[in-house]
């Protein structure tokens, strides 16, 4: 009977033989209870990104992207260097400034020059080293951002829908919130890599250039604001490209979703100004497609130029009224990213 | 003994679409089987049970944890088994059971050790270093076996643990999970199709149909018939061994499958089958107190489940 065949001397010679044949069983225990010391649970998450961060690191492209982000930032600690040398002895000044201009803005370099003029370059140490991280963080480093988020945050959450690996998630002690900040802090951690990291890199470089260490009392806020503008580029991205992988199980459709609008707020903004530049100049003969690019109201189209203008203002080269509409769309499209990814990460539950 | 699971009146609508109607379910310690047929409820109450989906109405306690509000703590005490297959994308089979240990908060390196010791007890080997998505079914069954049971719950939530295994490994799924019930105290809820397989192992059998309970009820109590009777399977010609026990005024019935159903007490009844078959020159192939069969009581249940 089958009663029979289930009898205890069975089951255990079964599950004996299961272990031994074939040399299977490393440690032949059959099943034992666990009565160890739990890990607080606050920390759940972070298993969640830890898994993220090596799954993502399995990337030969993003180990690639990863070693090319920091190319920039030796272009740049050369503009430190180049400044610090302008600084302490007058023959570099001419030839410093002509590197320095192609990586400042126009103002920047205008205020250096009546720095010079006033024999007292000393004292536009703050906006030099404040315009070249914010340089680092705004054109380099921003468009690293958008192809390191696009190579490892579409398959994230799209590839647990997939592979039903939710049920995995949630049938454990984890809230969405807790999931959510895992794969978050999995993005995050590449982010920092490529812009907090050589940002914060550049800025010990710079004060072991200059003359004494003086300088860090006058400009002890940078790193501060490399922190904030890490912030700021960090939270909306990571929301939006999450809130388009957890839009679908293809993870390609949310790759492109991200690509594409990255590319076309470029292009529109890029077609815009320059029709805006064009007209502006047909007209008074006068403005610039440098002072169109500054204060278009198609700035607000491109998410990479929106996040550029916050940007300019953690870093003190804008004055808030100048930038509180990109602020505001910055906020928008974390809120409602936010608002979708806690929607969508219950949605498989509920059917 | 009080209920693990004890719900009351518990009712969960999807729009329209009633999935539990007014359920109350008491399920104690041991092997409890949960049958149903397709839209019967039964992942709805399994959901409803791990707090992944908010009832419409009612209350319930899951080991004196409170359904709903206190989801963290049930969670951190069930191992749930799901039907299809979850797994993590270029993950190997250790690593996917370490990473669901350290979820339930075991610590890394502990968790790495447990996982190796349930993957031993599973019966996956070697390839437990492979990439899951390289795994056959009975090997992803048997993963998502060792999912549930590596933070040492106290009760399991197997849905459809021995499908897509072939018989051999069927049967040692099963004897696992008796073993865990058995040797280690785990209370165990099966939701399963195969019938044979929740008569073979379960203490308790509850039948769900149409969102309500159809039957909650102990399997010795269910298989025991309206009238006791003896089943005879006899090794030769039944004719006179038919007329002999007929003839002694015992009610006896012959099944198309060539059964003897005599009625009566079993014990009384067995040793004069032995005697009449001993006189009459038949062998006997088997003796056995008749029960109702698993499948005649479900059948039943849905039927009684469909009437409106």
């Amino acid at each position: 009977m089958m009663d029979g065949l289930l009898g205890d001397d069975v089951v255990m010679a079964e599950l004996d033989s299961d272990a031994n044949t074939d040399g299977r069983g490393v440690n032949r225990l059959g099943y034992r209870g666990w009565s160890g010391r739990l890990e607080s649970g606050w920390a759940r998450w972070t298993v969640i990104s830890s898994v993220g961060i090596r799954r993502a690191w399995q990337s030969r492209w993003l180990r690639r992207m990863l070693f090319f982000a920091w190319l920039p930032a030796v272009v740049f600690g050369i503009g430190f260097f180049v400044w610090e040398q302008a600084a302490l002895y007058p023959d570099w000044q001419r030839p410093g400034m002509n590197f320095l201009g192609g990586l400042l803005p126009p103002h920047v370099a205008n205020e250096i020059g009546e720095s010079i003029r006033k024999g007292d370059l000393q004292s536009s140490r703050h906006t030099v080293w404040a315009s070249l991280l914010q340089s680092l963080f705004r054109y380099p480093q921003g468009v690293l951002m958008v192809m390191v988020i696009g190579l490892i945050a579409p398959p994230m959450i799209s590839q647990d829908f997939r592979s039903r690996a939710f049920l995995l998630y949630f049938s454990r002690p984890l809230t969405r919130g807790e999931y959510l900040l895992g794969k978050l802090a999995s993005v995050w951690a590449y982010l920092s890599l490529i812009s907090t990291l050589p940002a914060l890199a550049l800025y010990v470089l710079g004060v072991l250039l200059s003359p004494n260490l003086s300088v860090v009392s006058a400009t002890w806020d940078l790193p501060l604001r490399v922190m904030a503008a890490s912030v700021i580029l960090m939270l909306p991205t990571s929301m939006l490209a999450l809130c388009f992988s957890s839009l679908t199980q293809e993870s390609r459709y949310a790759g492109f979703a991200w690509f594409a609008i990255w590319i076309m707020g470029w292009f529109t903004f890029g077609a815009a100004t320059t029709a805006e530049a064009f007209n502006a100049q047909m007209t008074n003969g006068r403005m610039g497609r440098e002072l169109v690019l500054e204060q278009s109201p198609w700035t607000h189209v491109s998410l990479y130029h929106t996040l550029g203008r916050v940007q300019s203002w953690v870093f003190g080269l804008t004055d808030f009224r100048e930038v509180w509409i990109s602020a505001a769309i910055l906020i928008a499209v974390t809120v409602i990213s936010l608002a979708i990814l806690l929607r969508r990460i219950s949605a498989p539950m509920r059917v | 003994m009080a209920a693990l699971i004890d719900i009351v009146e518990i009712t969960k609508d999807y729009g329209r679409f009633r999935a539990l109607d007014c359920v109350s379910l008491q399920v104690e310690s041991g092997i409890t089987g949960l049958l149903g047929p397709n839209g019967a409820g039964k992942t709805t109450l399994i959901k409803v049970l791990l707090g992944l989906v908010k009832t419409s109405s009612g209350r319930g306690r899951l080991l004196n944890y409170e359904l709903g509000s206190q989801y963290r703590e049930i969670r951190a005490n069930v191992g749930y088994m799901p039907e299809d297959d979850c797994f993590l994308h270029g993950m190997t089979g250790v690593e996917c059971v370490q990473f669901v240990a350290q979820l339930s908060r075991i610590p890394e390196i502990e968790a790495l050790r447990r996982s190796h010791e349930i993957l031993d007890f599973c019966g996956l080997a070697q390839e437990r270093y492979r990439t899951v998505e390289t795994y056959s079914t009975g090997m992803r069954q048997k993963l998502r076996f060792a999912q549930a049971i590596v933070h040492d719950p106290p009760v399991l939530i197997l849905d459809e643990p021995t499908s897509g295994l072939d018989p051999e490994e069927r049967v040692i799924m099963l004897n696992r999970i008796r073993v865990l019930a058995r040797d280690h105290g785990k209370a165990v809820l099966i939701c399963t199709h195969i019938l044979p397989d929740v008569q073979s192992i379960s203490d308790s059998v509850v039948i769900l149909a149409r969102g309500r309970v159809q039957v909650a009820e102990r399997l010795s109590e269910l298989s025991r018939p309206a009238e006791p009777a003896l089943e005879v399977r006899l090794l030769g010609s039944p004719e006179r061994f038919t007329d002999v026990i007929r003839g002694s005024g015992v009610p006896i019935e012959s099944r198309s499958d060539g059964t003897l159903v005599l009625r009566g007490a079993p014990e009384e009844l067995a040793t004069q089958a032995w005697q009449v078959a001993e006189q009459v020159g038949v062998g006997v192939r088997s003796l056995t107190a008749s029960r109702n069969s698993l499948e005649e009581i479900f059948l039943n249940a849905v039927r009684e489940g469909g009437k409106p």
